[in-house]
């Protein structure tokens, strides 16, 4: 196997590429279908223009949905980030079974499919009126996105060693500066990707935003849910592809952060 | 000692009261409403065993997830292989093959799967122009549509548990199988795909337990025609109101989530997989 003969290298090889085509190539045909000069969505288009980005800017409740997801997404990363970094603090110093079960409280959210945890929220939310405000959605996202935190910064936090924690304290510093000159400068990479994690982690989620958001301040996948299925314009095209464009400015983003924090000493 | 106790709880307490209070208390909540049918507390799951339609719905469901795991794992063979073979720029490209689409938003993924897969859709039209078909094949609103879309975003889980595996195969192993006389056959079946299989196990599970819960893309992709145990749930809230109902389906959901997982939990290279987003 380590020497495959070359006819089944090359088979091999052509499958691969194939399959790593099927994953990327598809994702990307909601651009052209964007940029429709028609009233209908036509691949590829017949002819181009940018006409119903205009109509995405100019129409009060896409640009509404989009503004909700920005803001549904700040504070539920914030949220997410303050509690997820404290959490990875405290679980570092827990071990055994406690620390098992806590860990598994932060992943339940993950292996819980979503509609569940969906309909629970939203029920729930009904009963104290969170459903159809931003901070019940951005609420709900916080429990998508905790896991998220807690891993990112709990990796960043194997670089920073006990041994530096206990010459610092044994210098005289107090807990307080300790945690603000060296664990914090060293976590930083892992804070800022949970927060990207985070922010596309609620950007992005729709499940839950359907059942929450009801009449009033949907969220931009959930206004694009409702048009898909009800009007199916290109303009969804254009929600579509912007949303893309967000994702790719968060993915570099991050991969820059992720870079950052292997550049520091371990 | 002490002291440092008290400050640990304090760190983790903000964090663990927001989940209880947001996640646990919910779910438990949504669980208890299963046992107050008035028809008694089993009313409800009685009802989702033994109607016609709920049980169509069931079987479907784990059909479909059976299948585009079964799909998933013969297409991200080949394509772990390579993975696990590439250096450099190549691997880095693959990688981010691999990788990008967990970015993109799973509607976004599934619209796009919409325009393709039209009846006068660039997939349609690419068959007929090959000459494979005379007419366009119905491959939108039904499982062939549904399968299509939940293969394309659950692969990556597939692709890389495998990968995992794949990649720490000691390579003097297969050289010790090949200097010994064993034909190329051989070496995969006795060396190889054992020591892989931890991983195409891994990849399976996740790919299974996503497809069961799945939402968005069988409701996009399937619509009336394909409905599975998630959009069922959906309906009993939206449409219907039958809370007992959608709490019991919930559970019989989630039942299955862990069952799955306990079979193969041992197995799992849970902290590689999951979190690859």
């Amino acid at each position: 196997m380590s020497r495959l003969p070359l006819s089944l290298r090359i088979i091999s090889n052509a499958c691969a590429s194939l399959v790593l085509a099927f994953l990327v190539l598809p994702i990307l045909a909601v651009i052209p279908a964007s940029f429709n000069a028609a009233s209908f969505i036509h691949l590829p288009p017949h002819a181009y223009s940018g006409v119903w980005y205009q109509r995405f800017l100019d129409d009060g409740e896409w640009r509404s949905s989009l503004m909700n997801s920005v803001e549904v997404g700040l504070l539920a990363t914030v949220i997410a980030v303050v509690l997820g970094t404290l959490a990875a603090l405290g679980l570092r110093r827990i071990e055994g079974r406690l620390r098992g079960i806590v860990t598994g409280l932060f992943l339940a959210p993950l292996i819980v499919p979503v509609i569940v945890t969906a309909v629970a929220i939203y029920r729930s939310a009904i009963d104290v009126q969170l459903n159809g405000t931003i901070l019940g959605m951005s609420l709900s996202h916080v429990v998508l996105a905790l896991p998220f935190v807690v891993i990112n910064v709990g990796i960043a936090l194997r670089a920073v060693s006990e041994s530096w924690l206990r010459a610092a304290a044994g210098l005289g510093a107090g807990p307080w500066k300790i945690f603000r000159t060296i664990t914090l400068p060293n976590i930083l990479p892992g804070i800022v990707g949970g927060a990207i994690f985070s922010f596309i982690t609620s950007f992005d989620e729709v499940v839950i935003a359907v059942f929450m958001a009801g009449y009033g301040n949907k969220t931009l996948p959930v206004k694009m849910w409702e048009s898909v299925r009800l009007e199916f314009t290109p303009v969804i095209a254009v929600a579509a592809t912007v949303m893309i464009a967000l994702a790719l400015l968060l993915f570099v983003a991050a991969e820059r952060a992720s870079r950052a924090g292997r550049g520091q000493p371990s | 000692m002490a002291r440092r106790h008290i400050e640990t709880a304090a760190l983790l307490a903000p964090a663990v009261i927001t989940l209880a209070v947001l996640f646990i208390v919910p779910l438990a909540r949504l669980f208890s409403l299963a046992f107050t049918d008035p028809g008694g507390p089993f009313a409800t799951f009685t009802l989702l065993a033994e109607s016609q339609v709920y049980r169509r719905v069931m079987v479907n469901t784990f059909l479909v997830a059976i299948a585009v795991t079964a799909i998933s794992a013969i297409l991200a063979w080949p394509l772990a292989y390579v993975l696990s073979r590439l250096k450099g720029i190549w691997f880095a490209v693959a990688l981010y093959g691999v990788l990008f689409p967990f970015w993109i938003s799973v509607l976004v993924r599934t619209f796009s799967w919409m325009l393709l897969l039209e009846r006068n859709g660039p997939v349609n039209r690419l068959f007929m122009g090959l000459g494979l078909t005379d007419n366009p094949l119905p491959l939108l609103f039904n499982d062939t549509g549904v399968m299509i879309g939940m293969i394309h975003i659950l692969l990556p889980y597939m692709i890389l548990p495998l990968y995992g595996a794949m990649v720490r195969v000691d390579p003097r192993l297969l050289q010790a199988s090949d200097g010994l006389g064993a034909s190329l056959f051989q070496t995969f079946r006795r060396i190889y795909f054992p020591l892989c299989l931890p991983g195409l196990i891994g990849g399976a599970t996740f790919v299974f337990l996503l497809s069961l819960g799945f939402f968005i893309t069988p409701a996009l992709l399937g619509g009336a025609n394909a409905i599975t145990l998630s959009m069922l749930i959906a309906s009993f809230v939206t449409d219907r109101l039958a809370w007992s109902l959608a709490a019991a389906g919930s559970l019989a959901l989630l039942a299955m989530v862990f069952i799955i997982l306990g079979l193969t939990a041992r197995l799992l290279p849970v902290d590689k997989g999951i979190f690859a987003r």
